[in-house]
């Protein structure tokens, strides 16, 4: 018992040099769960018997393992997605291109939008408005009238003239085959004149030869 | 590449501003605040009421095809001239793609008639008229422009007008029963 006693110091002032092993502190601990501990080793007590109920109490939970799957699980998938360098010069022209059109686009479809007419109402009540509406295709209802007017007095002058429309057309269709004969007899010439000019050429080589 | 991102940013926000509808374009650009016009508006919703209050078939086609029509006019000689050379440098300046319909060039009236066409429902027409007395008159009508109607609307819109001013005796009756 001495002895044992006396070994439990050893190990003691090991353990407090820190030079004990895993079995020296086993045996620490055995000895200190021990019910009959002498007085100058009580104070020693809950520093070994404590720890060994601490050891015994330190248990995982029942989702750990769960939790710790959802853990790798989430990892490999961060792992899946392709870090984009959006600061790549290309990635960032094209970036840079995609807004403009998009806001070209966006603006254009704004303008053309408030292109169609968008005006205040110049009446609430339709009453008042048909009078200004009715002058308003009155005047184009004259203008046109007047139009037509006008296009039928030139037509009756021309009518009044007298004059011989088959006579001008048959003077047009003439013009027109004259004019054909004369474009013809210009190709001919040309053609006549083209042959003339290489003739005289091959005379001239023939000359210096 | 920053000069090239600011030519194109130029280019897509300045080219769809350039434009708008005759009469907005000639309020803001050609008329002074010395030199004031009348101009009246008149749009679809209310040509949708006034083609249902109007008894005549014909003049009830007319509004329900039609988006809209404004007018300017201004009576003041001077005005009316200066303005009248104005719409035509407009015309010519910006509004180049329109086909001339009607052409009047009398000692006393002066009128020019722009149509320009989309498709057949949306057609677009100017008026612009120097009449005898140096009235000024700009109409400026959208939709679907039946022009052979509109030539044959006179004896309608003088019905019309005067049905407003000068009720018939059976409109007289139903006012009075009404009124009762």
């Amino acid at each position: 018992m001495i002895k044992e006693y006396e070994h439990i110091h050893f190990l003691l002032n090991k353990y407090w040099n820190c030079e004990t092993s895993l079995e020296e502190e086993k045996k620490l601990q055995d000895f200190f769960s021990q019910e009959d501990i002498p007085e100058d080793l009580q104070p020693y007590i809950p520093l070994f018997r404590d720890y060994k109920e601490s050891q015994h109490s330190i248990r995982l939970d029942d989702d750990f393992e769960k939790k710790l799957k959802a853990a790798i699980h989430q990892k490999e998938k961060a792992k899946q997605y392709i870090t984009i360098r959006i600061f790549a010069p290309v990635l960032k022209i094209a970036a840079s291109i995609a807004i403009i059109v998009s806001l070209g686009v966006g603006i254009y479809f704004l303008v053309n939008e408030n292109r169609k007419p968008y005006f205040a109402e110049t009446y609430n009540d339709p009453k008042a408005a048909l009078k200004d509406a009715t002058y308003a295709l009155e005047k184009l209802s004259e203008a046109l009238r007047k139009g037509e007017e006008a296009s039928k007095e030139t037509f009756d002058k021309l009518k009044n003239l007298n004059i011989n429309w088959a006579a001008i057309d048959s003077m047009g269709r003439d013009m027109e085959q004259e004019m054909e004969i004369e474009i013809e007899m210009e190709i001919e010439v040309e053609g006549d004149t083209d042959v003339d000019i290489d003739r005289d050429r091959e005379t001239h080589v023939n000359q210096n030869l | 590449m920053r000069k090239v991102v600011f030519i194109f940013l130029f280019l897509f926000t300045t080219s769809p501003l350039a434009g708008g509808d005759f009469i907005t374009e000639f309020l803001n650009t050609c008329v002074e605040a010395k030199r004031p016009v009348s101009n009246v508006n008149i749009g679809r919703p209310m040509l949708e009421k006034m083609a249902s209050n109007t008894n005549d078939e014909e003049l009830k086609k007319i509004f329900q095809n039609l988006s809209s029509i404004r007018i300017i006019t201004t009576e003041n000689k001077k005005d009316a001239h200066f303005y009248f050379k104005k719409a035509n440098e407009l015309i010519a300046d910006k509004f180049s793609d329109y086909q001339e319909v009607v052409s009047v060039n009398d000692r006393n009236t002066k009128i020019n008639i722009l149509m320009k066409s989309k498709d057949n429902k949306n057609q677009d027409i100017i008026f612009i008229g120097l009449d005898e007395d140096d009235k000024l008159t700009i109409i400026n009508i959208t939709g679907k422009i039946d022009f052979h109607a509109i030539s044959k609307l006179s004896d309608s819109l003088n019905k019309e007008i005067n049905g407003e001013e000068n009720p018939s005796e059976e409109e007289k009756a139903k006012i009075s029963k009404q009124q009762e």
